[in-house]
């Protein structure tokens, strides 16, 4: 079932749950990687549900197999496609694999260049290796709830699981780090990803500031947080739809971001303050930062009368960079960039229970290769019987045996 | 397993071009890394640099070129106190860190040639569009000369289509790529992430491109180009957005197709940073809500939680709402340190808002020695470290972090490598 691609007859074992583990398998599958998703029905619980939505999105392009791992029978099985895969990746808490007899140690006696990526909360080791952790504890711990909001506040941060996405990435980007490291020096690897440090590092600057200078970064809203750009904000635009009950549905905002001197002219020139920007002598970021509020406030008064695309295509045709602040049903209905490079798609393989499924391809277009072929996400344990052929040569009535003896289950 | 039971062939590129003609590391003897034998060109701006950083931090050969008179992301903030402006950029030494600078003038013919003559041996070029070498280097004629060549192309809204020659700085890529609109408050704007994590989304794509390719090329033999749009790369991270709307009729949810902004309250409505007498902290009840209903039991603030109705399937959504609701409370009445503390040891996940002082001195960062040593002048500064810790046949590797220099401190080594003549 592996599609073609850059990584086409990769092996990926994929113990992975939630967001993060398996979306780092969705772009190793994506590229073409054979990933078989090692599920069960007593684990198909929550986001794990096969039926769930959540999982719907992470696990495409992947093909699936059904162990208990509660059964020694199922260890030993488990314990075959770890000597037959290039790669087996898990986002357990440390030691989960050492305790189901398929840890890294055990596995690289026999497959001597087998690849192991651990994407654990905390990494191993340390006194918080045990900690259990999802996206936004890890927002929290890492410093980026703190420093994304407005001044004043701790409890807004990022707004979506940010840090499981950049985990996943990251996770992908081990693998084929690893996998060059094999073909330089032909060994086993392990590597141990701690998505607590992932979070940590994206504050580096901040880190470096604090450490050298003494300064704390604090939340910034939509300034820059250590340099200088005015004006540099999301205003609102006349609104698409009535807002009765004055929530934010409904509400349009557009981003406009003068970066230098240039843009604040051009921006001046095309809603017509010039005059006003002239007596105010707001041509340096300086004096603009100074009189931030009133520039904002001119420049609201110019957007809300305004449709929000039609502003941003005035902006940016203006030479000011500008856009609409999209939600998921603009991007799918609205998006003219994402509607020419086909984005989005229906997958053409129906689901036998749940009908169609989408999906927002690979943001990566490889010069030999359309990827283009996505598969939809499968039935716990539908591809028992061809995982067990390709990987490990065990035939028909074998694999109904061990489905009827609820190991492959 | 691909060929037998080996690893990938490797292939002769014939002349080994490039490992031999360009070999100087910039890291000291006995240093061990992962992808030392691969040189890279390193052609990103802010869009792109987070990639290139990820392919040196792990050895790679970067080899960064930089306009003569300064490129403009080192004198991005935070800046620190030194004699010498080029390194004043706490921001460049982070995201440029263990690269090779080139400094050139795009008017100096011999410098350009020796650039056109690194480009066209390396493994992987990285490009940004826009880049300030376009004018003079015609990278992709470079590229069709060396068949073994890679490069990764990114722009921000690709090559193509109504909007590609768009601007877009990190707010504005976040506003039309989702990110915005899913954070802030509904009594704030929608908001950008800290700094530029839009364009780290970006450049952790740029490099699982560039390696993607690389693999590819140990089987096929041959080089590709890959192009990424950053548009792309921002919405396909957006967690529950597309989820919302594409399988709204399975959530059932009054919100709809779209999940306004609010605040830190996770689409689940699970999961929300709680305010408590000192400091901040995300609790939730999930995975495990028995196991929290017990704690509160303890304390005596269940309230109507032990009604047996919240345990009926059909009120799911009615457990997690009350149970926040009474968390809120009671978070209230805690500290948000020892309730972290106490909430880990009952396998909680609760996640206490770190103040960034803390972070510094935090005991798990520290026990696995992230922080790292970079030496900017005659400073030595504390440095976060990479995400990863690798061994090799069950032997650390230790990844090295070379001093941050200014445009020039490498070109004399770069051109005495390729044996070029400096006049």
């Amino acid at each position: 079932m592996s599609m073609v691609g850059p990584l086409s007859g990769l092996k990926v074992l994929d113990f992975t749950h939630v967001l993060a583990g398996p979306f780092a398998t969705r772009i190793l599958g994506d590229m073409g990687a054979d990933v078989v998703k090692i599920n069960s029905q007593t684990r198909a619980i929550g986001t794990q549900d096969a039926t769930h939505p959540y999982y719907l999105m992470w696990n495409r392009n992947k093909r699936a197999l059904a162990i208990d791992l509660t059964t020694d029978e199922g260890k030993e099985i488990a314990f075959e496609l770890c000597l037959k895969a290039d790669i087996v990746i898990d986002n357990f808490s440390v030691g989960v694999l050492d305790r189901w007899g398929i840890g890294y140690e055990k596995v690289r006696q026999i497959n001597t260049d087998i690849i192991y990526i651990q994407m654990s909360g905390m990494g191993e080791g340390g006194p918080w290796s045990n900690f259990v952790t999802y996206a936004p504890t890890i927002h929290a711990l890492s410093g980026l709830t703190i420093s994304t909001g407005v001044p004043g506040r701790e409890d807004i941060g990022l707004g979506f699981s940010y840090n499981d996405h950049q985990a996943g990435l990251h996770g992908a980007f081990a693998v084929l780090a690893a996998l060059e490291g094999r073909r330089q020096h032909g060994k086993s690897q392990r590597i141990d990803i701690s998505q607590f440090e992932i979070g940590c590092g994206f504050l580096g600057p901040a880190l470096m500031d604090l450490s050298v200078n003494g300064n704390t970064a604090g939340p910034s809203a939509n300034d820059l947080p250590f340099d200088q750009a005015c004006p540099h904000e999301c205003y609102r635009c006349l609104s698409s739809t009535a807002d009765a009950n004055q929530t934010v549905s409904g509400e349009e905002w557009i981003a406009i971001a003068c970066m230098n001197d240039e843009h604040w002219e051009k921006l001046t020139n095309l809603i017509g303050i010039a005059d006003w920007a002239a007596i105010m002598k707001l041509d340096s970021v300086e004096a603009r930062l100074q009189h931030k509020n009133e520039i904002n406030e001119k420049i609201e008064m110019w957007t809300s009368q305004g449709e929000a695309y039609t502003l941003m295509e005035l902006c940016q045709n203006a030479g000011i960079p500008a856009g609409v602040v999209q939600n998921g049903a603009d991007l799918i209905e609205n998006d003219p960039q994402l509607k020419s490079s086909h984005f989005f798609s229906k997958l053409p393989d129906t689901h036998p229970d749940l009908g169609e499924q989408y999906l927002d391809r690979l943001p990566i277009n490889f010069e030999k290769y359309e990827l283009n072929d996505y598969r939809r996400v499968r039935v716990i344990g539908e591809d028992n019987e061809a995982v067990m052929k390709d990987w490990l040569d065990r035939g028909a009535e074998e694999v109904k045996t061990l489905e009827d003896n609820e190991i492959l289950k | 397993m691909r060929n037998g039971s080996g690893h990938p062939k490797r292939i002769d590129f014939g002349s080994g071009l490039v490992n031999t003609v360009i070999s100087s590391k910039l890291f000291r003897e006995g240093d061990i890394a992962v992808l030392e034998d691969l040189t890279i060109i390193d052609l990103t701006d802010e869009r792109g640099i987070y990639g290139a950083k990820l392919l040196s931090d792990l050895g790679a050969n970067v080899i960064r070129p930089e306009p003569r008179d300064g490129d403009p992301l080192r004198k991005r903030g935070p800046l620190h106190e030194t004699n010498d402006p080029d390194l004043a950029s706490l921001w460049y030494a982070f995201f440029a860190s263990n690269r090779r600078f080139f400094s050139l003038s795009l008017e100096d013919e011999n410098e350009c040639q020796a650039l056109q003559h690194l480009i066209s041996r390396a493994d992987i070029i990285l490009r940004c569009d826009n880049h300030f070498t376009e004018p003079v280097i015609d990278t992709d004629t470079l590229i069709k000369e060396n068949p073994n060549s890679i490069l990764i192309d990114m722009s921000s809204f690709g090559k193509v289509g109504p909007w590609k020659d768009y601007l877009a700085p990190d707010l504005v890529a976040g506003a039309l790529g989702g990110s915005a609109a899913t954070t802030g408050d509904f009594d704030t704007p929608p908001l950008k992430g800290f700094g530029e994590l839009n364009f780290m989304v970006s450049g952790a794509y740029l490099a699982i491109a560039a390696l993607s390719a690389l693999y590819e090329r140990g089987e096929s033999g041959s080089g590709q180009s890959a192009s990424i749009s950053v548009h792309e790369a921002i919405a396909s991270c957006l967690e529950h957005v597309f989820m919302f709307y594409w399988y709204a009729e399975t959530l059932d949810r009054k919100e709809g197709k779209v999940l306004p902004r609010r605040g830190a309250l996770h689409w689940s409505d699970a999961y929300d940073v709680m305010k408590t007498k000192k400091g901040s902290i995300m609790i939730t009840p999930t995975p495990d809500f028995d196991n929290q209903l017990m704690w509160l039991i303890e304390e005596g603030v269940q309230e109507d939680l032990i009604d047996p109705k919240y345990l009926e399937p059909e009120n799911l959504r009615l457990r997690v709402d009350r149970s926040m609701e009474i968390l809120r409370k009671w978070a209230l009445t805690k500290e948000a340190e020892p309730l972290f503390f106490e909430a880990q040891s009952r396998h909680a996940p609760y996640g206490w808002v770190l103040p960034l002082e803390e972070l510094m001195q935090n005991p798990q960062l520290r026990a696995r020695s992230w922080f790292r040593e970079q030496s900017i002048e005659d400073q030595t500064v504390e440095c976060p470290g990479a995400p990863f810790r690798l061994k090799r046949e069950g032997e650390e590797i230790k990844l090295p972090l070379a001093a941050h220099v200014g445009p020039n401190e490498h070109k004399e080594q770069l051109l005495k490598e390729i044996g070029w003549d400096a006049k």
